[in-house]
């Protein structure tokens, strides 16, 4: 059964110059077990997608979409304390940032302790709080964290970086959800913690059947842990499909720029040649081309391309646009 | 192909205090020793508190070194003295757009790097700014342009300017790849390796981006707890690394 099927997700700010729709009939669906990557360049609105499915956006934000179900459920239609609910329930979230993110002034065991839902503690009322701390303590064994008496009472700042990151992993596993997001949960971590974290994550999928949303920009870092993966430019849904298809052979010329961009995609790239670049930048969202957004920067954008293409599918490989990289559209 | 940088047995701690009188010294680099060729590029990785960025402090001159000797083409310099090492060695930092006086023009900011640092009248000046912009793929009139009307990529371009409107030797480089999108990050180590290869400048990338060093680097040091574990070309430490550490790094990278 489909987890999360969202189709035609729109989301748009009111400005002073009218209406910027930053995300643009985003299509995004997940199994059961699956992970997913998300990767886009900054501002291409992977975050605001993520947001737009916890339900934390601004309410200046205006969400809509054709069809947006969780679980077979109609989310937009259900009144929004049903909502907050079900997302509280059945979806985790982990941010950018981890000692932003985590309460400054609080001990990390009140922080965790916090997260542990009370229908998962099974026992009499008056062993409540000893059950509670048994299992946040359990909690930080299963993120790997051994040393737990002195993490558990330390504020966030004494800790590093990768530690706070477990720990908000830790938070997020504690209710056991179906879907955890984590928003580039690596950006702020050291090379050698990231591949930690991720091949913590892909345990967790593969233990509990969790699904996994990755949001990167890196392609590369994802590439090795998702299944599948849906690649956004300038919050236009370039190309979906399963991670080793896509990098085997990738049809949208943004997704072929950006793998032709690692220099790790490329072992017969010789040392200090020159990377494949699109030439100039991703445009601000007030002045977004129309028709596809990669338009002046593709490199073989012809006269069709200020038309939004549709987005086509070959088998189980999706892609949005007019002029796909593989020889001839398919009759 | 001459020595440009050589820096032998550079050591540096820090007095820290732990007590009311009591005193604990970190010992943030111990013993380093590399020498980098002009027109070189050499990739200093390692986590954070092996000492990276403190040998990037030494290496303009913020902090002075403990012991050993820094030799730039083949004398040896106090790189505390700005008036005359600051030409030879600049440095950029990891966010271009926070380490950009908002408030200054691009043009105004150029010119100010050039009346602090050198001997030139205005039209030299105004003239060495035209020319500096253009060779980093920028146009005359950005220099009338505030650090926020440009993109993240630009900004990067800008900050590339500054360091490079003095003809240096030798740019270190901190971090300042790691933050830029992967499309942006590719035209930017194009830009760099365009201009090590016309103008010869030397490169001392300071970075925790292994799959980006394997690319550029010609030499790597790894260094762990302010001790250098592996040195030499990049090609030989990434397939016959020594030391448990950097192969658990380089392996975090690659496989």
């Amino acid at each position: 059964m489909l987890l999360l099927d969202i189709k035609n997700l729109t989301i748009e700010l009111n400005t002073a110059d009218g209406l910027v729709r930053a995300v643009d009939r985003v299509n995004l669906s997940l199994r059961e077990g699956e992970t997913r990557g998300l990767v886009g360049e900054s501002g291409s609105g992977k975050s605001l997608v993520a947001k737009a499915i916890v339900g934390v956006l601004n309410k200046r934000w205006q969400i809509s979409a054709d069809r947006f179900n969780w679980r077979g459920q109609d989310m937009l239609s259900l009144p929004y304390e049903q909502q907050r609910k079900i997302i509280g329930r059945d979806i985790a979230m982990i941010y950018q940032e981890p000692s932003r993110s985590l309460d400054p002034t609080a001990h990390i065991l009140e922080q965790l302790e916090e997260a542990i839902p009370d229908h998962l503690l099974d026992g009499p009322w008056w062993k409540r709080g000893y059950l509670r701390r048994r299992k946040a303590i359990g909690l930080l064994h299963k993120v790997g964290i051994r040393d737990h008496q002195s993490v558990l009472q330390s504020y966030p700042f004494q800790l590093s970086e990768g530690v706070c990151q477990k720990i908000m992993i830790a938070m997020a596993i504690a209710k056991n959800p179906k879907l955890l997001i984590a928003d580039e949960p690596t950006t702020a971590l050291e090379s050698t913690t990231q591949a930690q974290l991720f091949r913590l994550l892909a345990s967790f999928n593969q233990l509990k059947g969790m699904s996994v949303l990755l949001i990167s920009h890196e392609l590369e870092s994802i590439a090795r842990y998702t299944q599948s993966l849906s690649v956004l430019y300038c919050g236009q849904l370039v190309e979906a499909g399963e991670t080793a298809a896509i990098l085997k052979q990738p049809y949208h010329p943004y997704t072929h720029a950006l793998i032709k961009s690692v220099p790790e995609f490329q072992p017969n790239l010789q040392p200090k040649t020159p990377l494949y670049a699109l030439p100039g930048s991703i445009p601000v969202l007030q002045h977004l081309p129309i028709g596809c957004r990669l338009g002046p920067r593709c490199p073989n954008a012809r006269k069709e391309c200020v038309k939004t293409p549709t987005l086509e599918r070959l088998q189980n490989h999706f892609y949005s646009c007019h002029f796909p990289l593989t020889g001839a559209k398919e009759p | 192909m001459s020595t440009l940088l050589d820096v032998q047995q550079l050591c540096k701690s820090y007095r820290k205090q732990s007590g009311l009188f009591r005193y604990r010294t970190v010992q943030a680099l111990d013993n380093i020793s590399f020498s980098l060729q002009q027109g070189k590029t050499l990739a200093v990785v390692g986590e954070t508190g092996s000492g990276k960025s403190t040998l990037a402090k030494l290496l303009v001159g913020i902090e002075k070194p403990d012991q050993g000797r820094i030799l730039l083409d083949n004398t040896e310099v106090q790189l505390g003295h700005y008036r005359q090492y600051n030409h030879q060695v600049r440095f950029i930092f990891q966010d271009a757009a926070k380490s950009l006086n908002p408030q200054q023009k691009i043009g105004q900011m150029l010119d100010d790097v050039l009346r602090f640092s050198t001997a030139m009248d205005v039209t030299a000046r105004k003239q060495k700014i035209q020319q500096t912009l253009k060779q980093l793929g920028l146009l005359d009139e950005h220099s009338e342009y505030y650090p926020h009307m440009f993109s993240g990529g630009q900004l990067q371009r800008v900050a590339l300017a500054r360091a490079l409107i003095l003809d240096p030797k030798l740019l270190i480089l901190d971090e300042a790849l790691t933050a830029l999108d992967p499309s942006l990050r590719a035209q930017i180590v194009n830009l760099l390796l365009e201009l090590q290869q016309n103008t010869g400048l030397a490169y001392l990338l300071i970075t925790n981006h292994l799959r980006l060093v394997k690319h550029i680097a010609d030499d790597l040091l790894v260094l762990h707890q302010g001790k250098a574990l592996d040195y030499g070309e990049t090609a030989y430490v990434f397939e016959h690394a020594e030391h448990d550490y950097s192969r658990k790094l380089i392996n975090s990278a690659i496989a």
